[in-house]
């Protein structure tokens, strides 16, 4: 990349800067503020310099001793759906990359068609039909309606990766016979561990996260931390910040670092599962 | 060698059976369900069009819509706007251009939740510090409780930042495609660096643009999260948008005739949204076949 000069250059950083600023600067606020004193939380102008308590922490760990079972909730519903998502579109991302037939590509397009409806929608439908199983509350519910809403996007991504994959290398193990099942156990899925990633993000990330089924499907055993979160903000008899700030620091830490540490797969992900289909 | 076996058919059924039995029979039972008066407890009984009459009768309603719409275009082409600048910017010389992308990208990982904590706690009426810097530079508050505009300004804003990674990522790995010697020809020719935007880098990026408009488009529909926990549609029902309305009058009034009919409603505007890009598809897909 070519250096441009010095106006140039002052321009370009403080646009940089502006930009960092917006998206990092209020989560920045979130983490800086769990660890200030209750008191010093609104002082005006804005503290940056103060005492580093944990307090908050310990008030959240004895107002809200439900959340960290909550959080192993999310765990719980996030690896799930996930393992679940990743082995359901890796079998059929293989046949889609590998055949051709009319009902494939009806069921190919289906698949896409589907993604566009809304999630909340089949909330009216569903609300009645799992009570009456018994499943509400259940992780059961949540892990399966968070897979379904992500295997189109990921079957895509999956396929996409599966396509780059040479035939040749499958071809001879078809010669010897090899079942279906094995050449997808044994061949592709270790090459497309990449795709995988990438796959895997996007409904990882959406499942931690998660609010409107968990506010609809869950009361007490399987609610998730972004439930909590949204009770601590939702206290009628004033908001207690400081008790927010360390709940949403410890929902936001791990999977903040988690895509940083992914980044080229979500980028990778996105232009194959969203901009080529 | 690539023989299609019953095998194959059973591996795509996971993904098919889920689809099926959780979105698409759901949806089309609520085009039954719109037709009722379903309550708890009590079995569904045939109205016909009532709830859509009530629901097309109902000012509440039409003030979705419009809030709906408006939040929506201003979230869609405010990221497109924002974005198409950052890619662009991004694109150029950038230091330490890995660590700047991980942090425009910080919002992605980020709950609505907690994206509504973060920007209530710097409008919260008199003491957020947003507040504070606006009264200091003599401007009035933004009263997002109180306000219906302020509220809808508020939500599109949460919006714009919880969605703009992605509308980022799209337009900047689009921008990052347009071949090099292209633009290089271009400044050779004497265009100048807008020109060089205008007639060289827009037009190539022109479908990643349109895909980008209309995921989001179809994406900011469905918005919901943002407005319940910032206002829960109030004051007096003042911001609701269609997802809001749904929500309430399903869960809150028990009337899921209503909200059935609704969801029918919102399902109906995203799929004329996504409808060029399906046929697109369809043609495409079925060519290929």
């Amino acid at each position: 990349m070519r250096k441009p000069g010095p106006v140039e250059r002052t321009i370009r950083l403080a646009l940089i800067a502006l930009a960092v600023l917006w998206s990092g600067f209020p989560v920045f606020l979130v983490v800086l503020s769990s660890f200030k004193p209750p008191r010093e939380i609104f002082a005006v102008p804005p503290a940056f310099i103060f005492t580093p308590t944990l307090q908050n922490y310990a008030s959240l760990w004895e107002e809200w001793p439900s959340f960290f079972g909550n959080l192993l909730n999310s765990l719980i519903v996030t690896l799930g759906a996930t393992i679940l998502t990743i082995v359901v579109s890796t079998l059929a991302a293989y046949v889609y990359s590998r055949y051709r037939s009319k009902l494939l590509t009806v069921s190919a397009f289906f698949m896409l068609f589907v993604r566009m409806i809304p999630p909340i929608i089949v909330t009216v439908p569903l609300f009645p039909a799992i009570n009456m199983m018994n499943l509400n509350d259940t992780h059961f519910v949540l892990i399966v309606l968070y897979a379904t809403f992500f295997v189109s996007l990921s079957t895509w991504i999956l396929k996409a990766f599966i396509d780059a994959i040479p035939r040749e290398i499958e071809e001879a193990a078809i010669m010897d016979g090899a079942k279906t099942f094995d050449i997808v156990w044994r061949v592709i899925l270790p090459l497309s561990v990449h795709g995988i990633v990438a796959a895997s993000i996007f409904v990882f990330v959406f499942s931690w996260n998660e609010f409107i089924f968990a506010l609809i499907f869950t009361t007490r055993n399987a609610k998730t931390a972004p439930l909590v979160i949204s009770e601590i903000l939702g206290t009628v008899e004033g908001v207690d910040w400081g008790i927010l700030f360390a709940a949403a620091s410890i929902q936001l830490i791990p999977i903040v670092v988690f895509v940083i540490v992914v980044q080229r797969y979500v980028i990778a992900g996105l232009t194959s599962g969203a901009v080529k289909s | 060698m690539y023989r299609l076996r019953l095998t194959h058919y059973l591996m795509i059924a996971p993904v098919q059976l889920m689809l099926i039995g959780v979105i698409f029979i759901p949806a089309l039972y609520l085009i039954w369900l719109s037709l009722t008066d379903y309550t708890y407890g009590v079995d569904p009984n045939f109205v016909g069009l009532d709830n859509y009459i009530f629901i097309f009768t109902d000012p509440v309603f039409w003030r979705s819509v419009v809030n709906t719409l408006i939040v929506v275009n201003a979230v869609v082409f405010g990221e497109l706007v924002i974005g198409l600048g950052l890619a662009v910017l991004m694109a150029g010389w950038v230091p330490g251009k890995r660590i700047v992308i991980s942090m425009l990208l910080m919002p992605y990982a980020i709950t609505e939740v907690t994206a509504v904590v973060m920007w209530r706690f710097m409008l919260e009426p008199d003491v957020g510090m947003i507040q504070w810097a606006l009264t200091n530079i003599g401007m009035s508050e933004i009263s997002w409780a109180i306000n219906r505009w302020d509220a809808l300004f508020v939500i599109s804003l949460l919006s714009i930042w919880l969605s703009l990674p992605f509308t980022f990522l799209i337009l900047y790995s689009a921008v990052t495609t347009v071949p090099k010697d292209l633009s290089e020809a271009a400044v050779v020719d004497g265009a100048n660096r807008f020109q060089n935007f205008l007639y060289v880098t827009l037009p190539t990026i022109t479908p990643a643009i349109l895909v980008a408009l209309m995921f989001r488009y179809i994406f900011a529909l469905r918005l919901f999260s943002e407005v319940w926990l910032l206002t829960e549609g109030g004051p007096a029902r003042l911001t609701e948008v269609l997802a809001v309305y749904l929500y309430r009058h399903g869960f809150r009034y028990q009337e899921f005739g209503v909200a059935a009919a609704a969801g029918w409603i919102l399902t109906i505007l995203s799929l004329i949204t996504a409808s060029y890009y399906l046929y697109q598809l369809y043609k495409r897909m079925f060519r290929d076949a």
